[in-house]
């Protein structure tokens, strides 16, 4: 493990996040974390956040005489409704029980009456895509033809493929069919199949024992302490402070009803019910740190637990890399739609380092202002892209352009023509990289044998 | 199948006048079911059967001055790959462990390598739709934009609903690629949720237990008895039939392997026919025989068990009703597109009377004779379209046309205007099928 920490791919990380870190506080908008929660707390959803989709991203024009001809793109689900049907139900539940007993505040009574329509919406529709989600699938479809016209022509070809999940497989109908309603004749293929999972969902055993090691848990459990205060936000919703003791765990509940309040956004309830409300500012960032540091420690480049967790995605990336390859030679554009789990795409984007997410650090505190925030990653809606250009087929100079959620991307990798990357840097600098873990991979497994 | 259709035609004019007789009175001049499978092997693994690739363009026109105006349907995913493993699992394993005993004719060997490249290309596709599943309903969709261009010109609404299963939303998702790139303006919307299951993928737990009762058992095991077995496919691909006698059971591996070969025709595998074709016509035919009748048992108004089987389907029936009533009221209602499963097609189309599945008998021999050929009703990608007619939105007489397969069906309901059915009559006969 040694000889990674100290290799040439890490130096080069740690060159450019260095490089990143004088911006990386603030957004292209200028605005810190704590701004962009509370312009829109719904941010705070992490990677239950709804790519907005309202502004077309702008393109840097390509460098002269090259063309897209081919997208690789791998997308989380839009919106959808929460998968537990337990997290709507129980919440519920508490304050059915409560109000029962009249341990409820009048404002407690109303929240009440929110999380039961909260519960009735989402009831028998637990994780499946909400109408949002639907019309954010076909407008993010939409915008990428009206972007990229010569990759979306009648002798185009478009394969997309889900992972069989119903909420995936049903962002890529909504995208494919609003697809057919653009390009036409267009050949469009699709497909949901376990077939494609080695590469669409991989899983490795090894790395998911190494992610909740009993030091990463304890640094983690210890992050949650430190960011955990509920009584403010239990004392305005009960009104006896014995039941409150006894009957309800303060830090469930508390997670319980953040949760549900970043859930609201995807469906028909949005702008009527809120529950953000009931947290302060600080709460709101704090529920939020909590969950930004989870998903660094299980998709991103965390020290703490030995850094490699994004290299689950490693054949993700080769296929993505082969796919590249084979396409330089062809005639006509090829358009490759992949739908699948979010932690999928955000893994991705960390072994890929694009913009702050290659970040290594062991402080789980300073993510925010080091710059490695979920809901830029992988929100819903979200995705990875790598378009690629040439001038013509077999053009030996093909360059790649990579979209973070629809936004050009900084690769780790030097260019001239920013934020377009020669094919071949692009593909060495990946290609050693993972060369490099599967060879520590190796090592390790012949010295267990 | 479709090579039924002329006599078909011709038997909807018949019940027309005489349509108080039986059905079983004209699917006798019908090609016989031996025929249909000599044709069409596939046709004797009933729900395993395969969706035309074209279908007969005789639709008999409506009565003067009536347009479609409104389609609901209810349609069975397309051609997918077996739903588990167990079926492939029975034969493979006992030709293993024959291969392992050097048990295996040259024929056997043949065979066996055939039934590794399935499984092959089966792993982790269990239950999926195949390709050709696609096609099929892009083929079914284009078909019903071209039959019924009113439905669905300018901004026309289709709302389609889909069980939960992938390989049905699936369906869903090519028939509606397929609309768009005929009708960019179609208003489509697309759901597949769990609040839908109650009618859409409606399973009666009871009914579905006591299917098989004491009598119907009985009868059952009767009538198969002397259809199972194969011992000339024991001589063909065992050195020694009676020594493998311990490790091959002859009758399920005659079932599965029948099976297995037919099934690929739903893949792309299609044109790998040497385990379909190392058996006989009637082989294939008797193999159809034992299905027709359990599928008859499971789901038909069968006297054995009470007949009533069919009403599982009430739920849904009494949807589509529901949905038509409301569509009706509309100016422009558009379609109206359900994507299911064999097991709720089935059952509908037996709980309607269409085409005279809804026969009642306790005689398994009779329901060949009788016309009462699964196969016909439910293949892959099979479909039901109610097709709505009216002059304008004000007139009150609607007719309705019902199309089994995209053929036009017969409802055991007397009509001044065959195959066209006044939606007053059909509704009020179906309302008596939900009490």
């Amino acid at each position: 493990m040694e000889h990674f920490y100290t290799s040439i791919a890490y130096r080069l990380t740690r060159f450019f996040v260095s490089g990143l870190l004088l911006t990386s506080a603030v957004t292209a908008a200028g605005q810190t974390v704590a701004e962009a929660l509370q312009a829109d707390p719904n941010r705070a959803a992490g990677n239950f956040y709804a790519l907005p989709v309202g502004k077309m991203p702008k393109d840097t024009p390509a460098p002269e005489g090259k063309k897209a001809f081919y997208i690789n793109h791998y997308g989380c689900p839009t919106s959808y409704y929460r998968e537990s049907s337990e997290l709507y139900e129980e919440s519920y539940a508490v304050f059915a029980k409560a109000d029962s007993l009249g341990k409820l505040t009048k404002l407690g009574q109303d929240v009440k009456r929110r999380l039961e329509l909260v519960w009735r919406d989402a009831q028998g529709r637990t994780g499946e895509l909400t109408s949002k989600g639907a019309l954010q699938s076909r407008e993010l479809t939409r915008q990428l033809v009206l972007r990229f016209p010569d990759i979306f022509t009648p002798d185009g070809y478009c394969s997309s493929r889900s992972i069989v999940q119903n909420n995936c497989l049903m962002t890529l109908l909504e995208s494919t069919v609003q697809l057919s309603s653009m390009v036409k004749p267009m050949q469009i293929n699709f497909m949901s199949s376990h077939r494609e999972d080695r590469f669409m969902d991989p899983h490795d055993k090894r790395l998911e024992e190494l992610r909740w090691d009993s030091l990463t848990q304890a640094r983690y459990n210890r992050f949650m302490s430190l960011n955990s205060g509920n009584s403010r936000l239990m004392e305005t919703l009960f009104n006896d402070q014995n039941y409150l003791i006894q009957a309800i765990d303060p830090e469930s509940l508390s997670r319980q009803l953040f949760v549900l309040a970043g859930s609201i956004q995807h469906t028909d309830l949005s702008g009527y019910v809120r529950l953000y409300d009931l947290f302060t500012p600080d709460e709101i960032r704090s529920h939020w740190k909590k969950l930004n540091a989870k998903h660094y420690i299980q998709n991103g480049a965390c020290t703490l637990n030995g850094g490699t967790q994004p290299f689950v995605q490693r054949s993700t990336l080769r296929n993505m890399i082969h796919m590249a390859d084979s396409m330089l030679n062809r005639e006509t554009p090829v358009m490759h739609l992949r739908f699948t789990r979010d932690d999928v795409v955000m893994a991705l984007a960390c072994l890929m380092e694009l913009d702050n997410c290659g970040l290594q650090t062991d402080n789980l505190d300073a993510l925010d202002d080091l710059g490695w925030v979920n809901y830029r990653i992988a929100p819903l809606g979200g995705s990875v892209m790598m378009v690629h250009y040439r001038s013509e087929p077999g053009d030996p100079d093909a360059l790649v352009k990579v979209l973070l959620n629809g936004q050009e991307a900084h690769l780790p990798i030097e260019t001239d023509c920013a934020p377009y990357y020669h094919w071949n840097d692009v593909k060495r600098y990946y290609l050693r990289k993972l060369y490099r873990y599967e060879n520590i991979r190796l090592n390790e497994e012949t010295k267990e044998e | 199948m479709m090579s039924r259709h002329p006599i078909f035609q011709l038997s909807v004019k018949v019940i027309v006048t005489l349509f108080t007789l039986h059905v079983s009175f004209y699917t006798a001049f019908a090609q016989s079911v031996r025929d249909l499978i000599i044709q069409k092997p596939t046709y004797a693994s009933c729900n395993y059967d395969v969706y035309p690739d074209s279908v007969p363009n005789n639709l008999t026109p409506a009565p003067k001055g009536k347009k479609p105006f409104y389609i609901s349907h209810y349609g069975r995913h397309g051609s997918r790959y077996i739903s588990s493993r167990s079926g492939f699992d029975t034969p493979f394993k006992m030709m293993a462990h024959a291969d392992s005993v050097n048990e295996l004719t040259v024929i056997g060997e043949r065979v066996f390598d055939e039934m590794k490249l399935i499984m092959d290309d089966t792993e982790d596709r269990w239950g999926e739709l195949t390709r050709y599943g696609n096609e099929q309903h892009r083929g079914i969709a284009r078909r019903m934009v071209e039959r019924f261009p009113e439905v669905f010109d300018g901004s026309a609404r289709v709302s389609c609903i889909s069980t939960i299963v992938p390989r049905c939303i699936e369906s869903m998702g090519a028939a509606m690629v397929q609309m768009k790139q005929m009708n960019p303006k179609l208003r489509v919307t697309m759901e597949a949720s769990q609040r839908n299951q109650w009618y859409m993928n409606h399973q009666d737990n009871k009914l579905r237990k006591g299917y098989m009762t004491p009598e119907a058992q009985k009868a059952y095991n009767a009538y198969i008895s002397t259809r199972l077995g194969n011992s000339r496919l024991m001589e063909l691909i065992f050195k020694n039939p009676d020594i493998v006698e311990e490790i091959v059971d002859e009758e399920d591996f005659n079932y599965y392997l029948m099976k297995m070969g037919l099934f690929q025709q739903n893949t792309h595998l299609r044109h790998h026919t040497y385990l379909q074709d190392i058996f006989l016509p009637d082989e294939l035919y008797q193999m159809w025989q034992i299905d027709n009748a359990l599928w008859y048992i499971q789901h038909g108004a069968c006297k054995l068990n009470g007949g009533k089987q069919p009403t599982s389907q009430i739920p849904l029936l009494r949807q589509l009703i529901a949905d038509a009533d409301s569509c009706i009221c509309l100016e422009k209602p558009g379609a109206q597109l359900r994507f299911g499963h064999e097991t709720v097609l089935l059952p509908l189309v037996c709980l309607i009377g269409i085409n005279g599945y809804d026969l009642v008998t306790d005689n398994l021999d009779e329901l060949e004779a009788k016309g009462w050929w699964c196969s016909s009703v439910f293949p892959m990608g099979a479909n039901l379209q109610f097709i709505f007619y009216r002059s304008s939105p004000k007139d009150k007489d609607i007719l309705v046309k019902v199309l089994l397969n995209e053929q036009e069906a017969a409802i055991p309901i007397p009509t001044d205007c065959a195959p066209y059915y006044h939606w007053a009559d059909f509704r009020k006969y179906c309302q008596e099928k939900l009490k």
